[in-house]
């Protein structure tokens, strides 16, 4: 009898105090101030929608977004001017040495691009390009023609390759696919992913590569007008099988890069890096709620939610 | 006989030379001017002018270019009045105070040299360079202080062209009539040479209006209007540089729109010191 | 009261006058000491001439960028000059009044143009034509981004610096010279080539090397053009990259790699440094001209 009593005196008090505490946590603050995110085109389609979301809770905080490449984004955070930086690459050791703190928020990947017009399109629709051609087309060089590309094609026209000219986590990626860095690619650089596309949507005989949401129009889904995905020979079989074919649409490519079918690189993880812990509230409050609530948003941006683990980490980082 | 044919075949060719270079050149300008109008006319709409990129300026398939008409206007006039507020002092004291051959008026001189030669990136680089000694994030403030910076030469060389100008004995007389020469610099040499000042002015803001690689580290860029000397700003120049680039014609409608804004400020410009020298000159003193 | 004014006046405007020797001296310390960090590990001449540059391998070869730069500039001038004068000479000496005072304010105009419209001019126009047009007419093939783009970009953009100073060098020519000259007898192309062009020599070649000073900083529309591929090109039609457009592009990098900062910044401190001598040069030449004259 007295047992119970005390016990539930404790109860009746913890509830009471969890109550008010509760509470306390539910009552609106009214956030202000400005965030900025700078950085990687990879992640400025989810990074705007998702200041679009957090503005409509908390109207007075201003989120300015830029891209810039990732190098920019990670130059930017490190240096204080901004409190985000979109990076869409692994972070370097010299670059945690300088005060950089990752935070996974999504996944995306990058795609090798060419023009719709180009002559050889449904000849690389059906069998694909192999890893070891990327390698040769964009490392070593010594693939020059399409008909090289293909393999076995008698096609002399030239390959056009493009890359990127910003320090950027696309072109980084791509080349890690490559077994290579940034620096090592080949091609003529163009700035900003938007503008790889438009180089490569112009010129019949090149060929590039993009971040899924740049390379697929948020709108129809399908690959932008005037674009066409190269699919990539997995298994170096000469064809496209049923199951490489995942280029078609947006959600064919992010269910092949959530079910591990598209490899990482040139799939990969994309992050906010901030210098040491973010200071200002309003930063901290955009980063909490991109960690928690901002994920419901992923999916329909076209990108690939990272695992639970991830997002708890960065949690349990910001606390 | 043969001499002379000679003489008279080359006074030809090269006849033909200069008019085909002299076509060259003004074709040149007409093919830019035009490509930029034909492009751009069917971005020039209302709303184009009055509303800010809706859905990241980068993607978004509504909106304009509002963001950076008033970010570039904003930082250019900014720059400009900066770049006024020291250059007239300087081409004053260099014209009217300083013995012509003072150690500091040649010293200053050579540096407005040096200045006024240094390319926009290396303008932009240094300005990067001070923002991060001082905390200063990428603002409409930092973007004033390069572009500043860019103008100061440029719009010195131009006032002192005209100062120089104004007729000894105008300044003369002035001194003659017991001004101090403050006072003749005031309602005298400036007065006099207010369409050239102007004209100066307008020079330097054309220039530094039209200039992305001195803002492109400097001023930051965003989709919103800035309300604050601190916030990032979007320029025109830069409105051009990052959109494009893309295959999403709305994002590129907005490039060119900036571009015939800009073209359109330059012609303005070019146009209003044309006729403000012509009408002032008619009263001024020769 | 005057006096007070005018006395604080006075102190006020030689103040503002040390400003621009104060810019230029902090704008020197602030690269020369960001370039110290290199300069302490590797020889200049080894930066300015390598041929390399892999800055995740600490190579940093400058070589590639002035070569490019060369490339674009050359090929620049070699289509700027002839054409500037020749558009000069004609309308300096041979075009009615009218035709002189409508065509100098469409130069003027072409050299407001921003250089990003140039540039926009540039991807549009340019490009293409060297790609598909010029590139197969010399059997080669190109993107069309190339130092050839750059190069007729750049072209159109120092037309209005050449023409300009070269028409106020012709002014300057007496024109009791000429009417000298055309009483001998001479054509009014032969009075251009002996007495105006002899007298102007060094008036335009102040002009050109102000040209050529423009072009060498010129950012933007290069970047657009060019092809930014850090090798030195082999041919007009291959891409390349200057070192304006190395800093641009690469400022991003910064923080990241090792050495990368402070080698830009030595970048920017070249590119300054060549710049300023080339506008010196030029500055000398006109006084020179100007004081003659007078």
């Amino acid at each position: 009898m007295k047992l119970n009593g005390k016990a539930a005196t404790i109860v009746f008090l913890g509830a009471l105090l969890a109550g008010f505490g509760f509470a306390g946590q539910t009552a609106p603050k009214p956030l202000s101030g400005t965030v900025t995110l700078s950085g990687a085109w990879a992640l400025y389609p989810m990074a705007v929608r998702w200041a679009e979301e957090f503005k409509k809770d908390h109207p007075g905080v201003r989120i300015d977004v830029q891209a810039g490449g990732a190098g920019k984004g990670m130059a930017d955070a490190l240096m204080g001017m901004a409190d985000f930086g979109m990076v869409s690459r692994e972070i370097n050791p010299e670059e945690v040495k300088r005060g950089a703190l990752a935070f996974a928020v999504v996944k995306d990947g990058v795609v090798a691009t060419v023009s719709a017009r180009n002559p050889l399109l449904s000849e690389i629709m059906k069998r694909g390009i192999p890893r070891a051609r990327f390698i040769e087309i964009w490392i070593t060089g010594s693939v020059k023609t399409w008909g090289q590309a293909l393999g076995g094609n008698p096609s002399k026209a030239a390959i056009h390759v493009f890359t990127r000219s910003d320090a950027c986590g696309a072109a980084e990626t791509w080349a890690a696919y490559l077994g290579k860095r940034q620096e090592d690619l080949g091609g003529v650089g163009v700035y900003g992913d938007p503008g790889l596309e438009d180089a490569v949507r112009r010129d019949p005989l090149a060929i590039g590569f993009n971040n899924i949401n740049f390379a697929y129009d948020p709108k129809t889904l399908k690959p932008v007008a005037g674009i066409a995905v190269v699919p990539i020979d997995l298994d170096g079989s000469g064809l496209v099988e049923p199951s490489e074919s995942v280029y078609a649409t947006r959600d064919d490519i992010t269910g092949a890069i959530l079910r591990k079918v598209y490899p990482s690189p040139p799939a990969r993880d994309l992050y906010l890096v901030s210098k040491g812990r973010p200071a200002r509230p309003a930063a901290a409050a955009f980063l909490r709620w991109i960690l928690t609530e901002g994920q419901r948003f992923t999916a329909e941006s076209g990108y690939i939610p990272v695992g639970p683990e991830q997002l708890e980490k960065g949690l349990s980082i910001l606390k | 006989m043969r001499i002379r044919r000679r003489r008279a075949l080359e006074e030809r060719i090269f006849k033909v030379l200069m008019a085909a270079s002299a076509i060259a050149v003004l074709g040149g300008l007409l093919l830019i001017v035009g490509t930029v109008v034909v492009k751009s006319l069917p971005a020039l709409r209302l709303s184009m002018l009055i509303q800010t990129p809706k859905g990241g300026f980068y993607l978004g398939r509504e909106g304009g270019i509002l963001n950076a008409i008033v970010g570039s206007l904003y930082l250019a006039s900014g720059a400009t009045l900066l770049a006024v507020i020291f250059g007239l002092p300087i081409v004053l004291y260099l014209n009217l105070y300083a013995r012509p051959r003072s150690a500091m008026a040649v010293f200053t001189r050579f540096s407005l040299d040096v200045l006024w030669g240094v390319p926009s990136i290396v303008y932009g680089a240094f300005g990067f360079i001070v923002m991060a000694a001082l905390g200063l994030r990428a603002s409409l403030l930092a973007g004033i202080i390069t572009v500043a910076l860019l103008e100061l030469p440029i719009m010195t060389r131009a006032m002192d062209e005209v100062i120089r100008l104004v007729p000894q004995a105008m300044t003369d007389a002035s001194a003659s009539l017991g001004a101090t020469k403050l006072e003749t610099a005031l309602k005298v040499v400036i007065r006099q040479a207010m369409p050239g000042i102007l004209t100066a002015v307008l020079i330097a803001f054309g220039r530094g209006i039209g200039d992305a690689a001195s803002v492109l580290f400097t001023a930051g860029f965003t989709d919103s209007v800035p309300t604050s000397l601190l916030q990032p700003a979007a320029t025109l120049p830069l409105a051009i540089f990052f959109q494009l680039g893309t295959p999403y014609p709305e994002v590129q409608e907005r490039a060119y729109a900036s571009a015939a804004i800009l073209t359109l400020l330059i012609l303005a410009i070019s146009l209003i010191s044309r006729t403000l020298i012509r009408r002032i000159s008619k009263h001024s003193v020769r | 009261m005057r006096r007070f004014a005018d006395v604080f006046a006075r102190r006020a405007m030689r103040v503002s006058a040390a400003v621009p020797g104060l810019i230029v001296l902090v704008i020197l310390l602030a690269l020369v000491g960001k370039s110290r960090t290199i300069l302490g590990l590797k020889s200049f001449a080894g930066l300015l001439f390598g041929s390399s540059w892999h800055p995740l391998r600490g190579d940093f070869g400058f070589g590639p960028f002035l070569s490019g730069t060369l490339w674009v500039t050359l090929a620049a001038m070699v289509l700027a000059v002839p054409i500037s004068i020749l558009t000069a000479i004609y309308l300096s000496e041979y075009a009615p009044r009218r035709v002189r005072e409508l065509a100098k304010p469409m130069i003027d105009l072409l050299a407001g143009i921003p250089s990003v419209v140039y540039g926009v001019w540039g991807v549009l126009i340019v490009v293409p034509f060297v790609g598909n047009v010029l590139a197969p007419a010399f059997g080669a093939t190109s993107s069309g981004y190339s130092v050839l783009a750059a190069g007729i970009v750049l072209a159109v953009m120092v037309f209005p610096t050449i023409i300009h100073v070269s028409l106020e060098v012709f002014a300057a020519v007496p024109q009791s010279l000429r009417e000298a000259s055309l009483a001998l007898g001479a054509t009014n192309w032969e009075t251009v080539r002996h007495v105006v062009l002899r007298k102007g020599l060094q008036g335009i070649i102040a002009a050109v090397v102000l040209g050529l000073s423009r072009a060498f900083g010129e950012t933007m529309a290069v970047l657009m053009v060019v092809g930014n591929v850090a090798r030195a090109p082999k041919s007009l039609f291959d891409p390349g990259a200057t070192l304006p457009s190395l800093l641009a592009n690469n400022y991003g990098e910064m923080l990241s790699i090792p050495l990368y900062d402070s080698a830009l910044m030595l970048a920017a401190l070249v590119l300054f440094g060549v710049v300023l001598v080339f506008n010196i040069a030029a500055r000398i030449i006109l006084v020179r001209v100007e004081r003659r004259s007078e």
